[in-house]
C-alpha cells in the first residue's frame, strides 16, 4: 500500500489536522536530520521549542509493526529500534488498576519492573495535542502505560471495522460459491435417516398464533393490508363538518323540551247539551239580542243558539263543523310562539331574613305583675336607678311609689294636679324625682331607698336658700322657684318650680343636675332647662321652634333634642348652634328614646320616635339624617318608646293597646347596621276613651318592661 | 287477678319496693295497658291482703315510680311519652304516698304577711305594716305578741335560740330584717310575753331582702339591695358586757332603746340585689341575686367557693341539709333544681313548671328529702316531689292573693303567707 493513498485518505478522518501537518510526519526523518545543522536565524524560538519536544518523546514511542505492513521503511526503521528494549508486560489480562499504589506496573521479560512512566498533566497533553502531529493516532497502552502510535494499517483496519467491511483487505468477498448442502439428492447424502413425524404435523404453537391473529382482526385490533390502505386513503380525503350542529340538535330537541301546547278548546257546558236545562235556552229576549248581534257576532256570549232535542237521535248534522274546524287550523296555526315565563315566588322568600327570637332571648315574654291602685289612666312612670321602685303618676292627681318585686305600693302623694310627665333623678346619690303636675313642676323626695341618702337629699334641698342668682326678668316671667310649705314638706314635695304654661314633659340629664321641661304651647319659651344644684332655670332658644314635643339631653354629649312635630333637632348646647336636623316624614311626633349605647361605645347614636301616624323611625345618626328603618307594627298612634339600658331592646306602645317589643342590635363595626326584630306583641291593657297603653319603660337591669295605661294598672312584662 | 288477664291489651310489670313491711312477691303481673295510678293501687292492696295471714282490710296508698319518676296518668301515655319498650317487665317501684296536707288555720294579719319562720312551737311573722307577730305554734294557733320597732316593712325574720334566763323564765330570740336597711335582734320573755329589741344592726345601704341565723350559733347573715351579704354576731355575753359600758356611757339614754350592732364581716360579689341567704353546711353562706347567680360562700375566709349562674334573676333559693340540692324559683313561672355538689355547677338539673306566675319562694322539706313547697304569684302553694317535674303532688290551696313566703321549718307544717294579709297553715302527717 502506497503512503500517497493513506494520506489521501485520512483528512477525511481526523479533523483539525491539516495536510500540512501529515507531510510534516512524512518529513520527521528530514527535519530530524536538518536538527543537525539548524541555524538560529533559519528557525524560529517557537519552532525550535516545538521540536525538542518532539524529540524526547519520540524516543517514548513504541512503533508495532503489523504483520501486513512491512513496506513502510522508515517505520521498518523505528521497528528494528525497538526490538532491541522490548518492554512487553508479563502481567497477563488482569485489571491494571491492581497496581495503582505502586510505583510499577507490572514486569517485563526478564522479570524486571516496569516503571510506571512519568504522568502527565493537563498542560502535557494539550501541548501535545496542539502539536504532535501523530497525536490522532496516539494510544496508551494500559498495561505498559506508555503510548503507542498506531501504524497506518491498524488505522485502516479501524476504518474498515467501523464501515462493517471485513478487516482483512485481502479477504475476497465474491469467491466463487462452494455449494456444500445442496437441494439435488445425492447418491451419497450427508445425512441418511428418515424424516421424523413432527415433520409432517402441522405446529399447534403456530395453529395457536394463527387463532390469535384471528381472533384478532375479528374484534379489528388487528387490521389486515386492504383495511390500512382503505384508511390511509380516507385520511387523505378532505372533510366536511357541520359548522352549526348545536343549534340544529337544539331546534330538534326544542319541540320536546320546550314544547308549547295547542291552545285549548273550551269544554262544552250545558247550553251545548242537545237536551239543555231549559234555563240555558234562549227566552225571546235573548233570541232578539243574538239576532241584533248578527253584525257583530263576536259580541255575542255564546256563538250558537241551544237547542233542545228529545234524544240523540233527533240531533241534526251539525252544519258549522267545517267553519269551526277550520277556526281551530287558524289557531293552531297562529297560536303565539312565544314561551311564557312564569316566576314561582313563595310568599315566604319576600320578608327579609330575620334570626328567630328564640335566639334573642332573654326579652320580655310574659306579663307577671299588675300594679293596681290608680284610679285614673296612668300618664307616665319612671323605674329608680338601681331598679327597686317604681313611681307612677296618673289623672287622679296622685304620684305612687311602688315596690317591684312585690306589686306592693309604698307611698302615694297627692300633687293636685293631672301628672303628665315624672322622671327619676339618674343621680345615685340624690334621691329625687321630678313630676309634672299641670303648670306646677314638683321636686319630690320619695323617701325610699337609702336612708341615708333621703335625708341628705332633704338636707341640701332645705338648706338652698332662695338666693337671688342674677335671673333675667324674662325669665322670671316664665319660670318661679318655691320652696313648698311644711305641709306639703311632709307628703315628699320639696320644691315647686311654677311654670307659665302646662307642662308637657320633663327630663334629666344623665348626671343628674340639670332637667328640662317642656311646655308645649310656650311658643319660643316652650323650653326651659333647670339646675338644681344653683336653682337656675334658663330659656335656651330665642325664637319658637314650632309646637315642641319632647325633649331628651344626650346620654355622653352635650346635646340637646328636640322633637317638634315633624322633625327633631339636636343642639350643641357647648356650641350654642344647631347641629343636626333629622327629618321624620311624619305627621306628628309623639315621643323619642335614645339608645344609651352599650360600654360607652355608640352612646346616642341611635335615636327611636314614635309618633302618631304609627309609625317608629329608626335614626342611625352617624349614617344619615333620614330614618334608617321605619317599623310600621302599631295600627294606632304610637305614644311611647324606649331602649333598654343594658339589653338590645327597645319597646313601644300605641293606642291599639299593644306593647311591642324589638331587638334592636347596634354592633361595634361601623360597616354593620343595626339589626331590628320585633320580637313580642303583649295586649293586656284595655282601652278607654280611645286610650290605651300610655308610657313605657325599661327595667334598668332586668330585661323587663313596664307599661302603664288607661286602664289605670301598670303591668310588668318579664 | 283474672280479670286483669281478661284484659286485651296487657303490659307485664314487677313491683319493688324498698319499703320491707309493704313487700310483695317478685312475679310479673300482666296488667291492662290503661292502668292509673289507682288501679294499680287497688291491685296492690289486693295483693297485700292475699300476702297478709291477718285480714286486716286497711288500705294502703301508694305512688307508683318509673325510671325514678312519679307516675301520673295511665301506663300506656307513660310508655307512648318517654319511649319505654314494653317488651320487657317493666319495674314500678311503689312508695307510700305522701298524705296530702290539710289546711289547718289562717291568720289573719293586718298587712301583706312578707315573712314567716317556725320554731319548733311558735310562729313568727314580718308584715308590711312594719310589725312582727308571735303565734303559738300548737294546735290553737293563738296570737301571742305583735311587736313593731321597724320603720320599714319586715322583709325576713328568723328564730336564733331558746334559753332559760337566771330568773328561771325561758327566753326566745328571733331577728328581723325590713327595709329600713336595719336588722332587729328581738328577745322574748315567753313567760311575761315581752320582747324588745336588744340590738339594733346597722350597715346595709339600702334595705335587706333576707336574713338567716346560723342553727345552734350566735350569728346570722343577711343579704339586701346593696348588694352585699353581712354576717353579724348574737353573743349575749358579749352584748351584756357591753351593755354595761354603754350604760355607763349614755346614761341619759333611754334603757330600753336598742344598741347599735356593726357587721362582723362584709361578702362583696353579687352584681344586684340579694335575694336569699342560707347557710348550708359547716360555715359555708349560700346567697342567690336577682344577677342570676347563686354563690357558695366560705364566711369564715370570705371567698366564693362556687358558683352558679343562671339566665334569670333568682327571687328565692332553697339548700336542702339532706340531699344537698339547691331549688331556685326565678323571674318566670319555673322552678330550678341544682345540685351544689356537682362540678358542672350551672346545669339544671330539673325544671319544675305548674306555676302560672312568678315562684317568689320555695322551701325544702325538712325530712323528705324529696319534697318541697313553692308559693306563687298565682295565689297557689305546691307540694312538689323532685321525681315528679311538671305535675305537683297537691295545690294548697286557700290564699286569695300572691303569696309572698312560705315555710316549712317543723315538718309537719306548711305555712305559707300572702298579700291577702294571712298566713296560712297545712298539716302534714
Amino acid at each position: 500500500m502506497a503512503p500517497k493513498k493513506r494520506i489521501k485518505l485520512l483528512p477525511k478522518i481526523q479533523e483539525g489536522i491539516n495536510e500540512e501537518s501529515f507531510q510534516q510526519n512524512s518529513f520527521i526523518k528530514r527535519k530530524r536530520l536538518s536538527l543537525l545543522d539548524k541555524t538560529k536565524s533559519d528557525i524560529t524560538k517557537d519552532e525550535n521549542l516545538n521540536e525538542s519536544t518532539d524529540e524526547v518523546q519520540q524516543t517514548d514511542y513504541i512503533e508495532y509493526k503489523d504483520e501486513f505492513d512491512t513496506s513502510d521503511e522508515e517505520v521498518n526503521i523505528v521497528f528494528l529500534l525497538n526490538i532491541q528494549n522490548d518492554i512487553r508486560n508479563t502481567v497477563g489480562n488482569i485489571p491494571m488498576n491492581w497496581y495503582d499504589d505502586y510505583p510499577h506496573i507490572g514486569y517485563d521479560w526478564e522479570g524486571k519492573q516496569i516503571l510506571k512512566p512519568h504522568s502527565e498533566d493537563q498542560l502535557d497533553y494539550f501541548l501535545k495535542r496542539m502539536e504532535d502531529p501523530n497525536f490522532w493516532k496516539t494510544v496508551k497502552d494500559k498495561q505498559t502505560g506508555k503510548y503507542v502510535v498506531l501504524s497506518d494499517e491498524d488505522v485502516e483496519i479501524i476504518h474498515r471495522l467501523e464501515s462493517s467491511k471485513i478487516p482483512d483487505i485481502t479477504f475476497n468477498e465474491y469467491a466463487p460459491w462452494i455449494d456444500w448442502f445442496t437441494n439435488e439428492v445425492m447418491k451419497m447424502p450427508l445425512r441418511k435417516f428418515p424424516e421424523h413425524k413432527r415433520s409432517f404435523l402441522p405446529s399447534r404453537i403456530e395453529a395457536k398464533k394463527v387463532c390469535k391473529m384471528v381472533h384478532a382482526l375479528k374484534m379489528g385490533y388487528l387490521k389486515t393490508k386492504k383495511q390500512k390502505a382503505e384508511e390511509r386513503l380516507k385520511k387523505r380525503e378532505k372533510k366536511f363538518y357541520l359548522l352549526w350542529k348545536t343549534d340544529d340538535t337544539a331546534e330538534e330537541m326544542r319541540r320536546i323540551h320546550d314544547h308549547i301546547p295547542a291552545p285549548k278548546r273550551h269544554l262544552p257546558g250545558h247550553a251545548e247539551s242537545y237536551n239543555p236545562p231549559t234555563e240555558y235556552l234562549f227566552n225571546k229576549k235573548e233570541l232578539r239580542e243574538w239576532e241584533k248581534q248578527a253584525e257583530t257576532p263576536w259580541k255575542r256570549k255564546l256563538h250558537f243558539i241551544p237547542q233542545k232535542y228529545s234524544s240523540l237521535l233527533e240531533v241534526p248534522i251539525y252544519t258549522d263543523f267545517l267553519k269551526e274546524r277550520f277556526t281551530r287550523c287558524l289557531d293552531l296555526y297562529l297560536c303565539p310562539r312565544a314561551r311564557k315565563m312564569r316566576l314561582t315566588i313563595e310568599p315566604e322568600d319576600l320578608l327579609p331574613k330575620l334570626p328567630s327570637p328564640r335566639d334573642l332571648q332573654p326579652f320580655p315574654s310574659v306579663m307577671s305583675v299588675v300594679y293596681k291602685g290608680h284610679t285614673d289612666m296612668i300618664r307616665c312612670m319612671s323605674i329608680d336607678p338601681i331598679g327597686q321602685y317604681l313611681i307612677s303618676g296618673s289623672d287622679d292627681m296622685s304620684v305612687k311609689v311602688w315596690e317591684i318585686s312585690t306589686g306592693r305600693c309604698m307611698r302615694t302623694i297627692h300633687v293636685g294636679g293631672i301628672v303628665r310627665s315624672i322622671d327619676w333623678c339618674p343621680n345615685k346619690a340624690l334621691s329625687l324625682v321630678t313630676v309634672a303636675a299641670d303648670r306646677k313642676l314638683l321636686l319630690i323626695n320619695p323617701g325610699v331607698g337609702d336612708t341615708l341618702i333621703v335625708k341628705k337629699t332633704d338636707s341640701i334641698l332645705r338648706d338652698a336658700s332662695e338666693e337671688a342668682f342674677a335671673v333675667s326678668e324674662k325669665v322670671k316671667a316664665v319660670i318661679q322657684w318655691e320652696n313648698s310649705s311644711d305641709e306639703k314638706w311632709e307628703d315628699g314635695i320639696r320644691i315647686i318650680i311654677n311654670h307659665f304654661k302646662e307642662i308637657k314633659e320633663v327630663t334629666w340629664h344623665g348626671r343628674g343636675d340639670y332637667f328640662a321641661t317642656v311646655m308645649t304651647e310656650g311658643g319660643n319659651r316652650s323650653v326651659v332647662i333647670h339646675q338644681v344644684s344653683t336653682r337656675r332655670s334658663q330659656i335656651p332658644f330665642a325664637k319658637p321652634k314650632g309646637l315642641v314635643q319632647c325633649i331628651l339631653f344626650h346620654p355622653v354629649r352635650p346635646f340637646l333634642f328636640v322633637a317638634t312635630q315633624k322633625n327633631v333637632r339636636i343642639y350643641d348646647l357647648v356650641k350654642q348652634e344647631l347641629f343636626k336636623k333629622l327629618l321624620t316624614f311624619a305627621q306628628w311626633i309623639s315621643s323619642m328614646a335614645i339608645h344609651p349605647g352599650y360600654y360607652l361605645i355608640h352612646s346616642g347614636d341611635n335615636l327611636i320616635v314614635g309618633t302618631y301616624d304609627r309609625k317608629i323611625l329608626w335614626f342611625d345618626l352617624d349614617l344619615s339624617t333620614k330614618p334608617y328603618k321605619t317599623l310600621r307594627l302599631h295600627r294606632n298612634a304610637v305614644r311611647a318608646v324606649a331602649f333598654h339600658k343594658r339589653y338590645p331592646l327597645f319597646a313601644s306602645c300605641s293606642d291599639d293597646r299593644s306593647v311591642i317589643i324589638s331587638h334592636g342590635m347596634v354592633y361595634n363595626d361601623l360597616l354593620q347596621n343595626p339589626l331590628i326584630v320585633p320580637l313580642k306583641l303583649h295586649r293586656d291593657h284595655e282601652q278607654y276613651n280611645d286610650f290605651a297603653v300610655l308610657n313605657v319603660v325599661f327595667h334598668p337591669t332586668q330585661p323587663w318592661v313596664f307599661s302603664c295605661g288607661a286602664d289605670a294598672t301598670i303591668r310588668l312584662y318579664s | 287477678m283474672n280479670n286483669w288477664q281478661k284484659s286485651d291489651s296487657q303490659i307485664q310489670v314487677k313491683f319493688l319496693t324498698k319499703q320491707e313491711k309493704y313487700a310483695v312477691p317478685d312475679t310479673p303481673f300482666y296488667v291492662p295497658h290503661n292502668v292509673t295510678p289507682a288501679g294499680l293501687n287497688e291491685l296492690l292492696n289486693q295483693l297485700l291482703c292475699e300476702g297478709a295471714s291477718d285480714s286486716k282490710n286497711k288500705k294502703f296508698q301508694f305512688s307508683f315510680l318509673i325510671n325514678d319518676e312519679i307516675l301520673h296518668s295511665n301506663l300506656a301515655e307513660y310508655i307512648a311519652e318517654n319511649n319505654i319498650s314494653s317488651e320487657h317487665d317493666i319495674c314500678i317501684e311503689y312508695i307510700e304516698a305522701t298524705p296530702a296536707p290539710e289546711p289547718l288555720d289562717c291568720l289573719e294579719h293586718d298587712d301583706w304577711v312578707s315573712a314567716v319562720h317556725m320554731s319548733s312551737e311558735w310562729i313568727l311573722s314580718g308584715c308590711y305594716d312594719n310589725s312582727l307577730h308571735i303565734w303559738s305554734g300548737e294546735s290553737k294557733h293563738k296570737h301571742l305578741l305583735s311587736c313593731t320597732s321597724h320603720s320599714g316593712p319586715i322583709k325576713g325574720v328568723s328564730w336564733i335560740q331558746m334559753w332559760i334566763n337566771e330568773n328561771g323564765n325561758s327566753m326566745a330570740s328571733f331577728v328581723s330584717v325590713s327595709q329600713d336597711q336595719t336588722a332587729l335582734l328581738w328577745e322574748w320573755n315567753i313567760d311575761e310575753n315581752v320582747a324588745k329589741p336588744i340590738f339594733v344592726y346597722r350597715g346595709h345601704e339600702r334595705s335587706i331582702n333576707c336574713v338567716h341565723a346560723k342553727p345552734s350559733e350566735s350569728v346570722f347573715v343577711t343579704g339586701g339591695w346593696d348588694c352585699t351579704l353581712k354576717i353579724w354576731l348574737t353573743d349575749f355575753n358579749a352584748i351584756n358586757n357591753e351593755e354595761e359600758l354603754s350604760a355607763k356611757r349614755h346614761k341619759r339614754d333611754r334603757i330600753n332603746a336598742p344598741l347599735t350592732q356593726v357587721p362582723k364581716s362584709t361578702l362583696q360579689g353579687h352584681k344586684e340585689a340579694i335575694s336569699t341567704v342560707q347557710w348550708t353546711e359547716d360555715n359555708d353562706i349560700m346567697s342567690a341575686s336577682w344577677d342570676h347567680t347563686i354563690k357558695l360562700w366560705d364566711a369564715e375566709y370570705g371567698g366564693i367557693k362556687t358558683e352558679i349562674v343562671g339566665n334569670k334573676s333568682i327571687f328565692n333559693a332553697h339548700y336542702s341539709h339532706l340531699n344537698h340540692l339547691i331549688i331556685t324559683c326565678s323571674a318566670d313561672r319555673h322552678i330550678r333544681l341544682y345540685d351544689s355538689k356537682s362540678s358542672e355547677g350551672s346545669i339544671v338539673k330539673k325544671i319544675f313548671s305548674s306555676h302560672k306566675e312568678w315562684v317568689q319562694s320555695v322551701r325544702w322539706s325538712t325530712t323528705a328529702e324529696h319534697l318541697f313547697v313553692s308559693g306563687s304569684f298565682d295565689n297557689d302553694l305546691k307540694l312538689w316531689d323532685i321525681r315528679s317535674c311538671n305535675t305537683p303532688l297537691f295545690d294548697l290551696l286557700g290564699h286569695e292573693d300572691k303569696i309572698l313566703c312560705c315555710d316549712w321549718s317543723k315538718p309537719e307544717l306548711i305555712i305559707s303567707g300572702s298579700a291577702d294579709r294571712t298566713l296560712r297553715l297545712y298539716s302534714v302527717k
